[in-house]
């Protein structure tokens, strides 16, 4: 009696607990239901619904908020929007394009792992039923969202700021656009630096050993080897990594310089330890990936980087009117401190991405009920002028940006506010994610020992890089 | 809460009903639902069924888990047709019981070393096994590819879970149902009754005859056979496995769906997944914004609270609630224990 008691007590508890999740379900359901009708009787032609993917916990979660303003901003500026709060994730309201309502239906947060960002997708997708999505942020994650662009050809994505080559290269999901360069790309214009400036023959490279940072590198690699350029030693030390001691052994005397692509805390570490190892950082014999200007880092090391090179997408020295407006425009919506990132690559990345999705969902008159017409409107859609401040960006055939990258140097701070300044010295034009064919659908993905470093023809931009002063001006 | 040695009868009507109600759920709930929360919460409840198993009837808390079930997911993604990896486009099933021979065997021979310690010792000695594991994966490139192992091939049995969810979820549910009456049917053998044994007295059962290691490492090796299911239905449901899926803080996660549910009955283990799931899912837009403390982005501070709230209030997790109020119900009437008595004495 006792065991039958305790079995119908437990069915009771267990049938309460089912019952429990089957009326989240409901909810769920009656809830999605509710904001549709509502705002379909404000506009009387529908609503578009746009899904926000970005991280909030993991490495990158400190960018979810500037990521969110890049966003935003767009929206405010070519989409009639208003902020709906201080903070960037708060929203925005009134936002119409080619006369239809836009909402976005909530901030997604992964937290730079494939399989979080895949469920905050389908969290967006399938349960918020938004149309169309804006992300992922981090290289593993936007290979994965790629992959579920290819599974749901109905729908439409439009990369964040991933910068991982095979989203685009490999994958080649026909619905998923990416409106910046990727890794390899931001290293553009480094190799020839280094070998035509700088004389190096020989260079070693150190960085992360995950997939962003092989991409990264593979841009210099691909560029230094190609002019003729030999890379002898690759250094790889785990994500996370706190001490490089035994990373910075390793890197051999008998090379003429140092391509170093650790990110974020890590290369604070980094510069720090390398600065008791060896005394001094040689930047003369050193260039930087995109994070060396990253202004988090200027400000905790930055006077041992002062004589570096890095290269990327933005400038922040720039003294283009539309890059001055882009910044103002930042800042009237958010302040100082948000517009304060607006040349981070991560602001700028959402800011451009956007701002092509509300130039295609213009172009096929906010319909999108046959997505197939809004995917051939964006593979078509070019940015210009305040759409893309830092330079003019077209789609390759994989849907992937052909766009200008900024040679930069670290130099002494010249504005009082003792952190050392970026200045940009060079344009390389048009950089497209091939290099000239070291990259391809049938190479291997950048990994430890891809590319190869073999002499070749050099990519189009080396020897046509601009040069550029934005302090004389 | 002490572990109890369990002899008594399987709760048969309790199952039924539980089963009978998943398998209607389809027809109540919206695909989304059945994906994300019930498909995810079965497997989920696999994997922490696993450790469970280990925890309720061998005393040992073992956070190999996420390891053990990382070992059958990478085996199984490079064993079939996929984008990264090796990808040797074995037959699906065939890559099935590959993974989870992998699995079972590398949970032996590290079961072997690990049951030689207890306590505070086993509980490093399996979470250094799970990292060890996790950066295997991140360094090997081969075989955990460039950002993972994407686009994994699935049986044909399961058809194309994008365009109908159903397949996967009854697959899902029949094998989380097999793995519940195969783990508590063995925990009432007299390997499962000699496995009790050891855990409340290894010096008595030394004693007794019984060959304590050798019973501690087979019972780590079934638990990881269980953990190789869940780690390839991980990868049908995913389709997808990166280094990503199995780091320290999924570990963590397999802990904690494992505490919340009840770490001392198995049932708990899909408890605990169903409200992991369903916290992981929905907090995302219900949790308030309270200053910068709690909101919408804070989801593992919630998890975080629940878990301490269970730990605090009840160390027998959700299930072990219900224990709770079902002894102080029976102490207020106590003619139900006189009847029990009597209908047992016919």
């Amino acid at each position: 009696m006792l065991k039958g008691h305790r079995s119908w007590a437990l069915v009771g508890v267990v049938a309460a607990l089912a019952l429990v999740g089957a009326g989240c379900g409901d909810d769920e359901e009656d809830s999605g239901g509710g904001g549709t009708s509502s705002s379909e009787e404000s506009s009387g032609g529908g609503t578009i619904k746009i899904g926000f993917l970005s991280d909030c916990e993991g490495a990158f979660g400190s960018f979810f908020e500037p990521t969110i303003s890049g966003a935003n901003t767009a929206l405010i500026k070519f989409a009639g929007a208003k902020p709906a709060g201080e903070k960037p994730s708060d929203g925005v309201t009134g936002a119409k394009i080619a006369g239809k309502d836009v909402e976005i239906v909530s901030y997604g947060c992964a937290d730079d792992t494939a399989d979080k960002a895949i469920e905050e997708t389908r969290r967006l997708m399938e349960q918020e039923d938004a149309d169309v999505m804006i992300g992922p942020l981090s290289g593993d994650e936007g290979i994965a969202v790629a992959n579920y662009a290819k599974e749901h050809p109905d729908q439409t994505f439009v990369n964040g700021i991933a910068g991982a080559q095979d989203a685009t290269l490999k994958v080649q999901a026909p619905n998923f656009f990416r409106f910046h360069p990727d890794g390899a790309q931001w290293s553009a214009g480094l190799g020839d630096y280094a070998y035509n400036d700088l004389g190096w023959k020989t260079a070693a490279i150190i960085g992360d050993d995950y997939s962003f940072p092989y991409t990264s590198l593979s841009g210099f690699v691909a560029e230094f080897c190609a002019i003729g350029g030999n890379v002898s030693k690759r250094i790889w030390a785990p994500l996370g990594e706190e001490d490089y001691s035994s990373y910075i052994s390793q890197i051999p005397d008998n090379v003429d310089g140092l391509y170093v692509g650790i990110g974020g805390a890590g290369l604070i570490n980094f510069v720090k330890q390398y600065q008791e190892q060896k005394g001094r950082v040689d930047t003369e014999r050193m260039l930087g990936n995109v994070f060396w200007d990253d202004p988090l880092v200027l400000k905790e090391v930055g006077k041992s980087l002062v004589g570096g090179a890095t290269a990327a997408m933005t400038a922040a020295d720039s003294d283009e009117p539309a890059v001055k407006t882009y910044l103002k425009d930042l800042e009237d919506a958010y302040g100082k401190e948000i517009a304060g990132l607006g040349p981070s690559v991560f602001t700028y990345g959402y800011y451009t991405g956007m701002t092509a999705l509300i130039k295609g969902l213009e172009a096929v008159n906010g319909d999108v009920s046959d997505q197939k017409k809004l995917q051939e409107a964006l593979a078509g859609v070019t940015l210009s002028g305040e759409e893309a401040p830092w330079g003019d960006v077209k789609l390759d055939d994989n849907r992937q940006a052909i766009s200008d990258v900024y040679v930069k140097k670290i130099v002494k701070d010249a504005n009082g506010d003792g952190v050392p300044d970026v200045q940009t010295f060079r344009r390389i034009p048009e950089v497209d994610q091939t290099f000239n064919g070291v990259f391809s659908p049938d190479t291997p993905a950048p990994d430890r020992t891809n590319p190869k470093c073999v002499k070749g023809e050099p990519p189009p931009w080396v020897g046509n890089a601009e040069e550029v002063d934005f302090s004389s001006k | 809460m002490n572990p109890t040695v369990s002899t008594g009868r399987l709760a048969w009507p309790v199952l039924a009903v539980v089963v009978l109600l998943a398998a209607l759920a389809p027809l109540i709930v919206e695909d989304f639902f059945l994906n994300v929360i019930l498909t995810k919460a079965l497997w989920l409840g696999v994997a922490a069924a696993s450790l469970i198993f280990l925890a309720a009837y061998g005393g040992m808390v073992s956070l190999a888990q996420v390891g053990l079930y990382g070992v059958a997911g990478m085996t199984y993604a490079n064993l079939v047709l996929a984008d990264g990896g090796s990808a040797a486009a074995w037959n699906p099933w065939l890559a099935l019981i590959g993974a989870l021979v992998v699995a079972t065997l590398v949970g032996l021979g590290f079961g072997w070393i690990a049951a030689r310690s207890e306590g505070i010792y086993f509980l490093m000695i399996t979470l250094a096994f799970s990292v060890l594991v996790f950066y295997f994966f991140s360094q090997v490139t081969t075989l955990s590819g460039f950002g993972g192992v994407n686009n994994v091939q699935l049986p044909g049995l399961l058809g194309s879970p994008e365009e109908d969810p159903l397949p996967r979820y009854f697959v899902t549910l029949v094998v989380a149902v097999g793995v519940f009456l195969l783990l508590s049917g063995l925990s009432r053998t007299a390997f499962g009754l000699g496995l009790q044994g050891v855990r409340d007295e290894p010096a008595r059962m030394r004693a007794l005859g019984f060959d304590v290691t050798l019973h501690r490492t087979l019972a780590f090796g079934i638990a990881a056979f269980i953990a190789g299911v869940a780690g390839v239905l991980s990868v049908w449901y995913n389709r997808r496995i990166t280094p990503g899926s199995i780091n320290l803080a999924q570990t963590i996660d397999i802990l904690i769906i494992a505490v919340i549910g009840g770490l001392y009955r198995l049932e708990g283990a899909w408890v605990g997944a169903l409200a992991y799931a369903l916290i992981d899912n929905y907090s995302r837009e219900w949790v308030p914004e309270v200053g910068s403390v709690l909101g919408p982005a804070r989801f593992n501070t919630l998890i975080g609270v629940v878990f301490l709230v269970i730990v605090l209030l009840s160390p027998g997790g959700i299930v072990g609630i219900w224990d709770g109020v079902r002894a102080s119900l029976r102490e207020r009437r106590p003619s139900i224990r006189g009847g029990g008595a009597s209908v047992e004495g016919t």
